[in-house]
C-alpha cells in the first residue's frame, strides 16, 4: 500500500484527495495545513485519520511514501525539499517552483536520494494530449517540429479567483515574480517544452496590462503576453496568454516538415493537418470534408470515453498521479521527464525576467514599443 | 424602514453609543442592517469591509444625517490581526460576511468558518462582547425525514453530512453554525443564530432556485405549489438587528420568513408578468425527485464524471413541499414584517425591470 500525504488543504487538495481515493493500492495517511480547521475539513470528508499543522510532524509520524504539495507556489521549494530529505517522493502542483534554480535543486535532491518528483502539469495528460503525443511519436510530423503555437488563456473578470485577486492587493499571487502569469501559464509553456530540443532557448516577450484591467485601476497585473521562443536548432514557438481574447483558447499547434497537428484542450480534439496540398480546386473542397470527418471521429472517441466513465474533467491529473505512483512502485521513469520540467521553469524565468521592468508601461505611452522586445537567453 | 421608532436603550442589552461591528456591511443584507441599526438609534457602528468591496450599497446609510458614527474598517477576516483590530471593545458583532459565491468547499469553508473562528477568537481576547449574531441560512436544514407539506421550524434537524448536498455554501454554513455553537459552549460567548429564507429585494439578481433553474435555454419550474420562504431584505435586516439587541435570547435560533408567503407558481407567474416573459416547463415533484435520484446514482457510479449537483438531499431541502413559520421570531424578538410580501415583490420586480435582470 502506497502511503500518501497532502500538504495544503485548499481547493486543489480536494481534487487530489478525490483522485487518490480512487487509485487502488494507495491510501491517504495524513493531511497537513498551517490552519488546523482547513486540515480538519479535508480529513473529515475523505476521511483521513491523521491531520497535522506542521509538515515535520506529518513526515515523522506518518512516514508517507508520497507527498502531494498543494500550497501556494512560494512554499513549494522549501516544502518539497523537506519532504525529499525526509525520504518521501513528491508531487508538486504547478508551478513547480518560483525559480528555475529551485527546480534544479529539487530534482538534484530527488536524484541523490533515489526518489521521484513530478510537477502538476496534468493537462499534458488529458485524453486529447495523449492522443496527440502518440501521433507525434508515430512520426506523423516528419522531421521536426519546425514550429509550435501554444495558446493558454484565462478569461479574467468572471471567476471568483479573478475577483479575489483583483480586489486584494495583498493576494499571494501578487508576490510571485510573474504574478498572475506564474500561477497559470506553466501548462501552456510545458506543451512547448515537451517538444523543444533545447536547453537554452532564446525568448522574446511582449506583455502589458489589458485595457479592461487598467480601467479597473489595476497597474501591477500583466494579463496579456505574447512570447517568441527560439531554440538553437531553429525550432521556434509562439506562446500566447490573454485574459481578453475570445474564445479563451487552450490550444496547441505543432508543425513538422511533413504535417501538422492541432490540439484543442477545451474540446478534447486532435486534428491532423496534412502537409500535402491537393491540386487546383480540390484543395477547396476535399480537405474541409476530411477535417469534418476528423471532428466527427473526435466526437465519437470522446463519447465512448464518456460512456465508459473515463471522461472526467480531471482525467489528465488522474493519469499523471497514477503514472507517478507507478514510477515509484515499479521503479520506472516518472511520467514527466525532468528535462521538460526544467525547460518549462527556465522559459518561465526568462519571461518574468523580461516582464518585471516593463509591467508599468503601456502600449500607447508614446515610447515606441517599450513593452516588447526584450530578448534574453541563458 | 423609515417608520421604525427609535427605542430607548433600556429595551436592549446595549446602549445607543456602544460599539457595534457589522461584517459584510457592504453587502445586500449588511448595508440594510446598518440602516436598521441607525433607525433604532445606534450611533457607533463599525462596518467591516474588504478592500475589494463596493461601497455603493453602504453609501445610502452613510449619507444619512445621523450617520456620523458609521465608520468603515478595511480588512480581511482571514487575518486574525484584522479581526482583533476590528473587534476591539465591541458590544455586539453582526456577522454577515460569508463565502456565498464560492463553488469549492475549501474556499467556502475558509471564507465562512475560518473567518468566523477568527472573529470569535478576537471577541474572546477583548472580552467586551455581549452578543455574537451569527447569520446562517435555511440551507442548513436537512428536511429529509418527514413527509411533504409539514412545518419546517427551528426545531428541525440540521444536515448531518452536508458534504453530500453537493453545495459548498450549505457545507460552510453548517460548519459555521457548529463553530459558533462550540465557542458558545466552551467559552461562554453569548450568541444568537438567524436563518433567513430567500432574501429578496431591489439589488437581488434573478429568481430563487427554490422556484426552478434555467438550463439549456429553458426554465425548469420545480417548485410547483410549494410556498417559497422569502423575506424582504428590509424585514430581514430588522430581524437581524433585533436579534443582536433583545435580552433573553442567547443561544436561540430564529428562522426569518415573511408573512403570506407566495407559492412557487404564483411567484414565477408574477415575475414573468412584471419583469419579462420566458419559457418555462413545469416538472412535477415525483419526476424531479426521480431525476435527482438518478443523477445522484450516476454521479456515484461514474466516480463524479458529472458532479452531484442534483441529489436527493438537495431535493428534500429545496424542492420538497414544506411550510414555514415566523412565530418564534415574532414572539421572542417582537419582530413583524413591515413591508408586506405584495409590496416587497412589487419593489423587487420594478428593480429587476429597471436593471433588465432576468432569471
Amino acid at each position: 500500500m502506497l502511503k500518501v500525504a497532502i500538504v495544503g488543504c485548499g481547493k486543489i487538495a480536494d481534487e487530489h484527495a478525490a483522485l487518490i481515493k480512487r487509485i487502488p493500492g494507495s491510501e491517504i495517511v495524513g493531511v497537513c495545513d498551517r490552519e488546523p480547521l482547513m486540515g480538519k475539513q479535508l480529513a473529515d470528508r475523505f476521511p483521513v485519520k491523521r491531520c497535522y499543522s506542521d509538515l515535520q510532524d506529518l513526515l515523522s509520524d506518518s512516514k508517507p511514501d508520497v507527498v502531494h504539495i498543494t500550497t501556494p507556489p512560494q512554499s513549494h521549494f522549501s516544502l518539497a525539499k523537506l519532504c525529499l530529505e525526509s525520504g518521501s517522493n513528491v508531487y508538486v502542483e504547478k508551478p513547480f517552483t518560483v525559480y528555475e534554480h529551485e527546480a534544479r535543486t529539487l530534482i538534484a535532491t530527488a536524484n541523490k536520494k533515489g526518489l521521484k518528483i513530478t510537477a502538476g502539469h496534468d493537462m499534458q495528460f488529458c485524453h486529447a494530449a495523449r492522443r496527440m503525443r502518440s501521433i507525434v511519436q508515430s512520426g506523423y510530423l516528419g522531421e521536426g517540429p519546425v514550429h509550435m503555437d501554444s495558446y493558454f488563456c484565462y478569461p479574467l473578470g468572471k471567476s471568483a479567483y479573478a475577483g479575489a485577486l483583483l480586489g486584494d492587493k495583498k493576494h499571494w499571487v501578487r508576490s510571485l515574480p510573474g504574478k498572475l502569469l506564474q500561477n497559470i501559464i506553466s501548462h501552456g509553456i510545458a506543451r512547448i517544452a515537451e517538444f523543444m530540443r533545447s536547453e537554452s532557448p532564446q525568448v522574446i516577450v511582449h506583455g502589458f496590462t489589458s485595457p479592461l484591467l487598467e480601467s479597473l485601476g489595476e497597474t501591477e497585473i500583466v494579463d496579456e503576453v505574447r512570447v517568441i521562443i527560439a531554440a538553437e536548432d531553429r525550432t521556434t514557438a509562439y506562446f500566447t496568454f490573454s485574459s481578453q481574447m475570445r474564445p479563451a483558447l487552450h490550444q496547441f499547434r505543432i508543425y513538422g516538415t511533413k504535417n501538422g497537428l492541432i490540439l484543442d484542450q477545451d474540446q478534447e480534439t486532435v486534428i491532423r493537418v496534412p502537409g500535402e496540398m491537393m491540386v487546383s480546386y480540390l484543395e477547396k473542397f476535399v480537405p474541409p470534408v476530411k477535417t469534418a470527418k476528423q471532428y466527427l471521429g473526435n466526437v465519437g472517441a470522446n463519447l465512448r470515453k464518456f460512456l465508459a466513465r473515463d471522461f472526467h474533467m480531471k482525467a489528465g491529473r488522474n493519469f499523471l498521479i497514477e503514472g507517478f505512483y507507478d514510477s515509484i512502485t515499479k521503479g520506472t521513469e516518472p511520467p514527466i521527464p525532468y528535462r521538460e520540467i526544467l525547460l518549462t521553469a527556465k522559459i518561465m524565468d526568462l519571461i518574468f525576467g523580461q516582464l518585471a521592468p516593463q509591467s508599468h508601461s503601456r502600449p500607447d505611452s508614446g515610447e515606441g514599443m517599450p513593452l516588447a522586445s526584450s530578448i534574453s537567453n541563458s | 424602514m423609515g417608520d421604525i421608532t427609535k427605542t430607548s436603550g433600556t429595551d436592549f442589552i446595549i446602549g445607543a453609543t456602544d460599539p457595534i461591528l457589522i461584517t459584510g456591511a457592504t453587502g445586500f443584507i449588511g448595508s440594510r442592517v446598518v440602516s436598521a441599526l441607525l433607525n433604532l438609534g445606534f450611533t457607533n457602528l463599525r462596518c467591516f469591509a474588504r478592500p475589494s468591496s463596493r461601497m455603493d450599497k453602504l453609501q445610502s446609510s452613510s449619507d444619512r444625517p445621523d450617520s456620523s458614527g458609521v465608520k468603515i474598517v478595511m480588512g480581511n477576516l482571514l487575518s486574525r490581526e484584522d479581526c482583533v483590530s476590528a473587534a476591539k471593545d465591541v458590544a455586539v458583532i453582526y456577522h454577515l460576511a460569508a463565502g456565498s459565491g464560492e463553488k469549492s468547499i475549501p474556499d467556502a469553508f475558509a471564507n465562512s468558518v475560518v473567518t468566523t473562528r477568527n472573529l470569535l477568537e478576537a471577541a474572546l481576547r477583548h472580552n467586551s462582547l455581549k452578543r455574537f449574531v451569527n447569520i446562517s441560512s435555511f440551507a442548513v436544514y436537512s428536511n429529509r425525514n418527514k413527509p411533504g407539506g409539514r412545518l419546517l421550524d427551528e426545531t428541525c434537524p440540521v444536515e448531518v453530512r452536508p458534504e453530500i448536498r453537493g453545495d459548498a455554501y450549505t457545507f460552510a454554513k453548517v460548519k459555521q453554525d457548529e463553530i459558533v455553537e462550540e465557542y458558545g459552549r466552551r467559552f461562554g460567548i453569548p450568541h444568537v443564530t438567524l436563518r433567513p429564507g430567500y432574501v429578496y429585494g431591489p439589488g437581488k439578481l434573478g429568481i430563487t432556485g427554490r422556484v426552478g433553474i434555467g438550463t439549456f435555454g429553458i426554465f425548469l419550474h420545480l417548485g410547483g405549489s410549494n410556498p417559497i420562504p422569502v423575506t424582504y431584505v428590509d424585514n430581514c435586516a430588522e430581524a437581524i438587528a433585533l436579534a443582536g439587541l433583545k435580552p433573553g435570547v442567547d443561544g436561540q435560533v430564529f428562522n426569518v420568513v415573511d408573512d403570506n408567503l407566495p407559492s412557487s407558481r404564483k411567484l414565477l407567474r408574477q415575475y414573468k408578468q412584471n419583469v419579462r416573459h420566458f419559457r418555462s416547463l413545469y416538472v412535477p415533484h415525483f419526476l424531479s425527485y426521480a431525476l435527482s435520484d438518478l443523477w445522484e446514482r450516476y454521479s456515484e457510479w461514474s466516480h463524479g464524471q458529472l458532479p452531484p449537483a442534483f441529489n436527493r438531499a438537495r431535493w428534500h431541502a429545496v424542492w420538497k413541499k414544506t411550510t414555514f413559520s415566523n412565530q418564534k421570531l415574532k414572539t421572542q424578538l417582537g419582530w413583524s414584517p413591515r413591508v408586506s410580501t405584495q409590496d416587497g415583490l412589487q419593489r423587487y420586480f420594478e428593480a429587476c425591470r429597471i436593471r433588465g435582470v432576468h432569471a
